[in-house]
């Protein structure tokens, strides 16, 4: 069975009378925008995730598959947009496979406000949905306490004002694509540079109704500076108190073991992602 | 009571300190609105607020490098990019000429203005009275006083005083709020102080580092902390706070450093990242 | 922070049936965060509720009092009555009334009974009116509606009294604002008026409801 176990919640009540402070979330505090164009919609985002002051994750990805057709970025709490958006497009596909129709955007629009309305506001998710399906290209907002809006162009999170300002300036009607990507990218520009919660990258995602194509780190205006001394230690510099080796024999009697390529990466396994 | 106190003596009708009775007539010349009562600030509403940013000081033999972030902050919002958080002391004119130290604040920026302002006052008359600069020895201590006279309604800051002592070595002084202070080599402040500090603390005083191959296990030797040159301390401190910049988001904009010499102070302005 | 319709609502009655008009401002603190929201929200063919109060909880209400109508039309092979809308509307704003904040106008249509007006404030009472006015702005208008109140007045002085009395409630309350929203509803059918701040709010005027 599914759903969430309340369980600690006494618990929790009690040590957090007693001063206890609550577990501090990753918050995307975060700029994410939407916006129609004629045969299509784009959404976009920012990539910086905090905890309080600190930058959490200087490249997360806040733009949410939910069908093949519909994408969804994420602000507020960011377990709560993952998991909320997860739960919708496993449900979606159950119902399209149900149906044997393709998923509509105000299907998982009302799957998502009736599931953060049910929770009355404690799932911290805020979404900007969007999506083609056979009634046409859609863009909607759902906030944490369950209200839904159906606008031309929208912005969430803690840099919407800074994006909304680009829009309520720079939009009009029956926008291309191109435009549309432009005026996205811009939005999210406004929310990386002004509001501090937000930043680095900006992702962006076009669907039509034939393809919908996320374009991963579009824009890259927050290049790492390059240090200016080397910091490489010197072999040796850190103490080792104690040592102990065990063999490749001793060792393959409990675990397989892979032989490493030469540059030292796992042959198999796959590579891990690095900021540079 | 009132009345055995005032016994034989005729009550004057009036009082300073009793509330008017009547509005006063509306004033020939003035350029806001008469207000009957203006009210108090309510109790609860902030004295105090956080404006970010960081700074950083290194003292060396011959010279101390200050540096601070220019960005202002509220909230999530930026206030300005170019805050500066480094102020000349003593200096003569508004250049600040022949200033041979420098205060930094981080905090609430307005208390740090108001502090700058004060110290610069003070060393400012110190020579017009004695005829010399003041020490950066008895400057610091001068500081410890005015934040302490403001023991109860302190100025948020935290404070960092530079310049050269009267052996010609490099001399950097860190304050809490209220005043306590003491005098030492390298100190990080503000909001980035706790991610610039380890870094400070193994590459100025090689903290965790040991000398390879000087022993084997707990007879290992720790390596020895050495004056460093001054453009040695100048690339660690651009580093410190292009590190500081990715993963503090108060930090950034710019960075304002001053290196203090015997014969004078340069300052430069390096841009940070803007996001 | 809750969004919420700090609203200027109204349904009235008139000679050939009801007309709800409502402003388009959505506020979330000083922010607007919707200058373009659509508080008249139907329910049934020819039942349609304004919307006041906490947004989310609002169009939670009005989507399941949709979901019932349509299940009323399908066991009972007729369209539900205004009232029957009503009393339904009432029931779960009453019996949730600690953890709703919503203050519902519902107006509809049906040949047996005409056009009606029903008013549900915050508590969950229901009051069957002539004309019914609600949310924030309402209060700057109560001496308007008072005073220009007319039975059985025309199509064209109907929309003329929404729109002079929502225009009054746009100009004081700062918490209402955008454009002027109308649905008249007829033995014709439902009909959409779309007024704008841009010309005095005198157009572009109706759209029938496809």
């Amino acid at each position: 069975m599914g759903g969430f176990d309340f369980s600690n919640h006494s618990r929790n009540i009690a040590l957090h009378a007693k001063g206890v402070p609550l577990p501090q979330a990753t918050s995307t505090g975060t700029t994410i925008v939407g916006c129609l164009f004629d045969g299509g919609v784009v959404i976009a985002a920012d990539t910086r995730a905090t905890s309080g002051p600190i930058v959490a994750d200087k490249n997360c990805q806040k733009l949410h598959y939910i069908a093949p057709q519909i994408w969804c970025a994420g602000a507020g709490t960011a377990a709560d947009t993952e998991f909320t958006t997860a739960l919708v497009s496993s449900n979606l596909e159950l119902h399209a496979l149900s149906t044997g129709r393709k998923p509509r955007v105000v299907t998982c629009m009302t799957m998502l406000k009736q599931h953060l309305f049910r929770y009355q506001g404690h799932i911290g998710a805020y979404l900007v949905v969007a999506g083609c399906d056979p009634t046409g290209s859609h863009l909607f907002t759902v906030h944490a306490h369950g209200s839904t809006d159906k606008l031309p162009y929208v912005t969430m999170g803690s840099g919407s004002l800074a994006a909304m300002s680009v829009f309520e300036s720079k939009w009009k009607g029956q926008l291309t694509r191109d435009e549309a990507v432009k005026l996205c990218s811009e939005a999210i520009l406004a929310g990386i540079f002004n509001d501090l919660g937000s930043g680095s990258n900006v992702d962006v995602c076009v669907i039509t109704p034939e393809k919908a194509t996320l374009l991963r780190n579009y824009i890259q205006p927050n290049q790492r500076e390059p240090k200016m001394r080397n910091y490489r230690f010197e072999k040796g510099t850190t103490a080792v108190l104690s040592e102990k080796v065990i063999t490749r024999e001793d060792i393959s009697k409990y675990v397989t073991v892979h032989e490493l390529g030469e540059d030292g990466a796992a042959g198999t396994g796959e590579k891990m992602e690095v900021d540079t | 009571m009132a009345s055995i106190i005032h016994m034989g003596r005729e009550d004057p009708g009036y009082s300073f300190s009793a509330a008017p009775t009547a509005a006063s007539a509306n004033r020939e010349h003035s350029f806001y609105p008469y207000v009957p009562n203006p009210s108090p600030l309510p109790s609860n509403s902030p004295r105090y607020t956080d404006n970010g940013g960081s700074t950083l000081g290194i003292a060396g033999a011959t010279f101390t490098i200050m540096a601070g972030d220019t960005r202002s902050t509220s909230g999530y919002s930026i206030n300005t990019r170019y805050a500066p958080k480094l102020f000349l002391i003593g200096g003569t004119g508004t250049e600040h000429k022949s200033a041979r130290i420098v205060l930094s604040v981080v905090g609430f920026a307005a208390d740090g203005h108001a502090l700058a302002e004060r110290l610069d006052t003070i060393v400012k008359m110190y020579k017009y009275q004695h005829g010399k600069d003041m020490s950066v020895a008895a400057c610091a201590q001068r500081l410890s006083h005015i934040l302490y006279g403001k023991r109860f309604f302190p100025y948020y800051v935290q404070a960092l005083l530079g310049g050269i002592d009267e052996k010609g070595a490099g001399a950097l002084y860190s304050y809490d709020p209220v005043g306590s202070y003491e005098r030492e080599q390298c100190k990080a402040a503000g909001a980035a102080a706790s991610l610039i500090t380890p870094f400070l603390d193994n590459q100025v005083n090689y903290k965790n580092q040991y000398v390879p191959g000087s022993g084997s296990g707990l007879d290992l030797q720790a390596r020895q902390a050495v004056p460093l040159p001054q453009q040695h301390v100048e690339t660690l401190v651009r580093d410190a706070f292009s590190s500081a910049v990715e993963r503090h988001i108060e930090v950034g904009d710019g960075l304002q450093m001053m290196t203090i010499t015997v014969d004078g102070i340069q300052e430069v302005l390096i841009p940070l990242k803007q996001d | 922070m809750m969004f919420s319709l700090g609203t200027s609502i109204m349904a009235i009655n008139f000679r050939d049936g009801v007309i709800l008009g409502a402003d388009s401002r959505t506020t979330t603190g000083a922010y607007i965060a919707n200058r373009v929201t659509d508080k008249l929200t139907q329910v049934a063919d020819t039942i349609w509720c304004c919307r006041s109060g906490s947004a989310a909880d609002t169009q939670a209400v009005a989507d399941i009092v949709q979901y019932h109508l349509n299940m009323y039309a399908i066991t009972n092979n007729a369209p539900p009555n205004t009232q029957t809308a009503a009393a339904i509307f009432q029931e779960l704003c009453y019996d949730n009334k600690d953890a709703l904040s919503a203050g519902i106008i519902i107006a509809g249509f049906d040949h047996r009974h005409g056009g009606q007006v029903y008013s549900i404030p915050l508590g969950g009472s229901l009051h069957k009116q002539s004309y019914a006015i609600a949310g924030s702005g309402s209060t700057y208008i109560y001496g308007y509606c008072d005073a220009n109140w007319k039975e059985g007045m025309t199509e064209e002085e109907g929309i003329n009294f929404v729109k002079g009395a929502l225009g009054e409630a746009i100009k004081w309350d700062g918490s209402s604002g955008g454009v002027i929203r109308m649905v008249v509803l007829t033995a014709k059918g439902a009909v959409r008026h779309l007024y704008l701040p841009d010309n005095g709010y005198t157009g572009p005027g109706s759209k029938p409801i496809s």
